[in-house]
């Protein structure tokens, strides 16, 4: 089932902690039920924002590899 | 043998930093910017650990306990500068120096931008300044024959008079207390858990302080020094030492972990106003380390365990400096 994303992030090639503070960013704003899209190349990241998601209480859909060091996370707004 | 035994104690700490994801400046931007203690923990167990294995390496013999001089300028301004500085450089001085090898430009400028001012102010056009606040750095009478020399840098056990074994047993204590006593952050989707990657730091540290003092350099892992080593070697023709070589270590260990895990990119950021904040915070940290004695590194890895006075000083200052520019860039959460 492809889920499709309300809103999507490019947070490939940013210095830590940009695809971080981006993502909670995103999330504090969009909607409940709302899924964001963020697209990261930073394995530090990879960690972090889902691990942090989850405990701000959203739902971490899927985290999915792209490419080398490349990743695509789906996450359901609280 | 002095680059040989830096080169390895580099190769493996590169190994543990990328694995780990250790970063300073990430442990304590994410603990006010992120409720998130996770690489704090890290930092801490280690250091806490250390406490106890730098003084039993001292009882046996195999190193001298070797705190910094307390240089209030030193540690309170340099301190503050290198705080700014890693948060616009992305990383501190390890977390630069391994994500190097992990493909970054931005770290590949910042780092380059660090060595050069670090090695500028130690030895070069901005060391004039270094010397002239040098005369206020401070030393005490040694308290036990686990320091080195008459006189040392002041210590937690040095200034309260107690011995160092004491001082390190109740602070080391009260550290444990904090790390297992309340809550840790979660990171389940990291490869190795707080624990693991804190204890894995500390036999780095202690083969790192020995071979490091068997090479004629009596002190422990260090950043700063190695990367000034490297420039003047490239710069002025002085041989690598100890801590030039462990810098290189570093850099082909985390890279050698980072391509068999596959995580090894050139990643490049869209915005060019990064690579100038590299820049900028490259030179804060090469100034600030070279004027606080130390990076976060020598600081939070060597110094700390050894109860140093003008550790404790510029680790507050760096994190001071950290969370200011956090806010600056950042914004509120």
């Amino acid at each position: 089932m492809e889920l499709k994303p309300t809103k999507s992030l490019d947070e490939r090639g940013e210095v830590c902690p940009v695809p971080d503070v981006d993502t909670k960013r995103a999330l504090n704003k969009m909607n409940s039920g709302e899924i964001l899209e963020v697209l990261i190349d930073y394995p530090l990241s990879k960690e972090r924002i889902p691990s942090n998601s989850t405990r701000d209480g959203h739902e971490v859909l899927s985290v999915e590899e792209t490419g080398t060091s490349e990743w695509r996370i789906l996450i359901k707004v609280k | 043998m002095s680059i040989v035994y830096g080169l390895i104690t580099g190769l493996v700490f590169g190994f543990v930093l990328q694995r780990g994801r250790v970063c300073f400046n990430s442990a304590f931007r994410d603990l006010r910017m992120m409720k998130d203690n996770f690489m704090f923990k890290v930092g801490l167990l280690a250091i806490a650990v250390q406490i106890i294995a730098f003084l039993a390496m001292a009882q046996f013999g195999l190193i001298q306990l070797n705190p910094k001089p307390l240089n209030l300028v030193g540690a309170i301004v340099g301190g503050y500068l290198f705080g700014l500085g890693m948060v616009l450089a992305g990383g501190c001085a390890s977390g630069t120096t391994y994500r190097i090898a992990e493909g970054n430009t931005t770290s590949w400028l910042a780092g380059l931008v660090y060595g050069l001012f670090a090695w500028a102010t130690s030895a070069g056009f901005l060391s004039p300044i270094t010397k002239a606040v040098s005369g206020l750095s401070v030393k005490v009478a040694s308290n036990s024959a686990l320091y080195l020399g008459e006189t040392t840098g002041p210590t937690l056990a040095t200034v309260l008079n107690v011995s160092p074994w004491i001082a390190g047993l109740v602070f080391a204590g009260l550290i444990f207390a904090y790390l297992f006593g309340t809550k840790t952050t979660p990171r389940d989707t990291a490869a190795w858990g707080w624990v693991k990657t804190g204890l894995l730091i500390v036999p780095v540290a202690m083969f790192g302080f020995w071979s490091s003092t068997v090479s004629g350099r009596p002190y422990g892992l260090g950043i700063t020094g190695g990367w000034s080593n490297l420039l003047s070697a490239v710069g002025t023709n002085t041989p690598i030492n100890w801590e030039g070589a462990e810098i290189l270590g570093i850099i082909i260990g985390a890279g050698i972990t980072a391509a068999a895990y596959k995580e090894f990119k050139l990643r490049v950021p869209k915005n060019g106003k990064t690579f100038l904040y590299a820049v900028i915070g490259g030179a804060l940290m090469g100034f600030g380390a070279v004027f606080a004695g130390g990076c976060n590194i020598g600081h939070f890895l060597t110094g700390i365990p050894q109860l140093a006075l003008s550790s404790i000083l510029a680790s507050i200052f760096f994190v001071l400096g950290n969370w200011t520019m956090v806010r600056v860039l950042y914004g509120k959460m």
